[in-house]
């Protein structure tokens, strides 16, 4: 019978390799249960970091501090995150400019009587490239504190609606955070909860408000 | 848990003895050790046992890396530390922990090319002599070429964050240090080192028959 020794190690040793790699996927498999980072409802939420305004000053900001890494369903302690994708000359975020400050209040606890878990108000201002969008750190400002003499959308930001926020705006004039979190358009919400795992999208639920799947989501968790 | 640093040492001690067995130094070690395996007198077998222990080494840093990267993904904290060295700052960053073109993991990456280079070592180990051989040398010299500029780039992430990550290091050192075995063995073949001329066994069993007869 002919044999070829040479082929023969090859096809040993290829075999072995493999069955090292197969048990080294197995491991992995059983011992851990990774998740994706994305920002589809179940994925970890991608870093969101940059200059913040808090009203007074611009410090830096990092969604990381806001989280709690062992959280557990039904645990009220836990802070949720609600993030905003917003450009300060686009017309729909002005026009909800209002409702997110009512909504920011009230889950944040800050007015009104929500039992619920404190769900923080985070907004991304980034500057879309499309014309007539021209924005910067002053007109943030402006938008988020209601006053100055900047133009937001084509008329002035101290007249936009409602009254000003009280939760921080990021500078994502770059679009930096915009790309990583991949948002089509703005305004664009994510609830996140307090693991940092992404609860709702706007993106997902088209048909449901801020407010409906906060109410949703957290209340059902503390039932839980 | 244990301390994921005092692992650090299962890494980093095959991969030294390894590049011992393969320096100028792993003729006094072999020479002392042959008494225990004969076969340790030949350099090139000393050499390709060093390689093979280089090899597997980066295999299982890249396997640990990647349950590291799926643990941090979890929310878990593996080897977090304010100090430089801290590979969860490094493979929780979800900007720079998976390759810019695939999207994978670079454990996962670690994992196939040091399975490749595995292959190579085990066939060239077990049939130093085979025609196909010196160009097996001569593929895993230019993998693990390819592989210093990737670590490059790896090595530019961890300047940007001002993080280390020790786990991915120690992969990135079993890389260069395979890179030097195949660039070695490629000069034994050229000097004419490589051939086992009298082969231990042979001359063991000369030795049994002159007892014999």
């Amino acid at each position: 019978m002919k044999t070829n020794t040479e082929a023969d190690v090859r096809t040993d040793t290829g075999i072995k390799i493999m069955a090292l790699f197969f048990v080294a996927i197995i491991f992995l498999a059983v011992t851990t249960d990774p998740i994706k980072t994305g920002t589809k409802e179940g994925d970890r939420a991608p870093p969101l970091e940059g200059l913040a305004f808090n009203g007074s000053s611009w410090y830096a900001f990092d969604m990381d501090d806001y989280l709690t890494v062992n959280w557990t369903a039904g645990d009220v302690e836990g802070q949720w995150l609600l993030v905003e994708f917003m450009d300060t000359d686009c017309p729909f975020c002005v026009r909800s400019a209002g409702e997110m400050g009512q909504d920011a209040d009230y889950f944040m606890k800050r007015v009104g009587d929500w039992q619920g878990p404190v769900v923080n108000f985070i907004a991304s201002a980034t500057e879309l490239d499309i014309p007539g969008h021209d924005s910067s750190q002053d007109e943030i400002e402006a938008f988020r504190n209601k006053n100055g003499e900047e133009v937001c959308a084509g008329s002035s930001c101290a007249s936009r609606d409602g009254e000003s926020h009280h939760f921080v705006y990021i500078d994502d004039l770059d679009q930096d955070n915009m790309k990583e979190w991949k948002v089509p358009g703005t305004p664009a919400y994510f609830l996140i909860q307090p693991d940092g795992i992404v609860a709702w999208s706007s993106t997902e639920n088209t048909d449901e408000k801020v407010r409906e799947a906060i109410f949703r989501l957290t209340l059902n968790n503390e039932e839980a | 848990m244990v301390d994921q640093n005092l692992l650090l040492i299962a890494y980093i001690l095959p991969i030294a003895f390894g590049l011992v067995l393969m320096t100028k130094a792993g003729d006094g070690l072999g020479a002392s050790l042959s008494g225990r395996n004969p076969l340790l007198k030949h350099a090139r077998r000393r050499h390709m046992l060093g390689m093979n222990l280089v090899v597997f080494a980066g295999f299982a840093v890249s396997v640990h890396t990647l349950w590291i990267s799926n643990k941090i993904s979890e929310g878990g904290n593996v080897c977090s530390s304010a100090t430089v060295f801290s590979c969860d700052d490094v493979l929780g960053n979800a900007q720079y922990n998976t390759d810019p073109v695939f999207n994978i993991p670079w454990g996962m990456i670690g994992i196939f090319a040091f399975c490749g280079l595995m292959f190579i070592t085990n066939c060239v180990s077990k049939e130093p002599d085979a025609l196909w051989a010196e160009n097996y040398l001569k593929y895993g010299k230019y993998m693990t070429a390819l592989g210093l500029p990737i670590i490059a780039l790896l090595i530019s992430y961890e300047v940007a964050m001002e993080k280390i990550c020790q786990f991915c290091t120690m992969a990135h050192i079993a890389n260069v240090v395979c890179l030097f075995g195949f660039w070695r063995a490629g000069k034994m073949h050229e000097e004419g080192l490589w051939n086992d001329e009298e082969p231990v066994e042979a001359e063991a069993e000369k030795e049994e028959g002159k007892k014999f007869w």
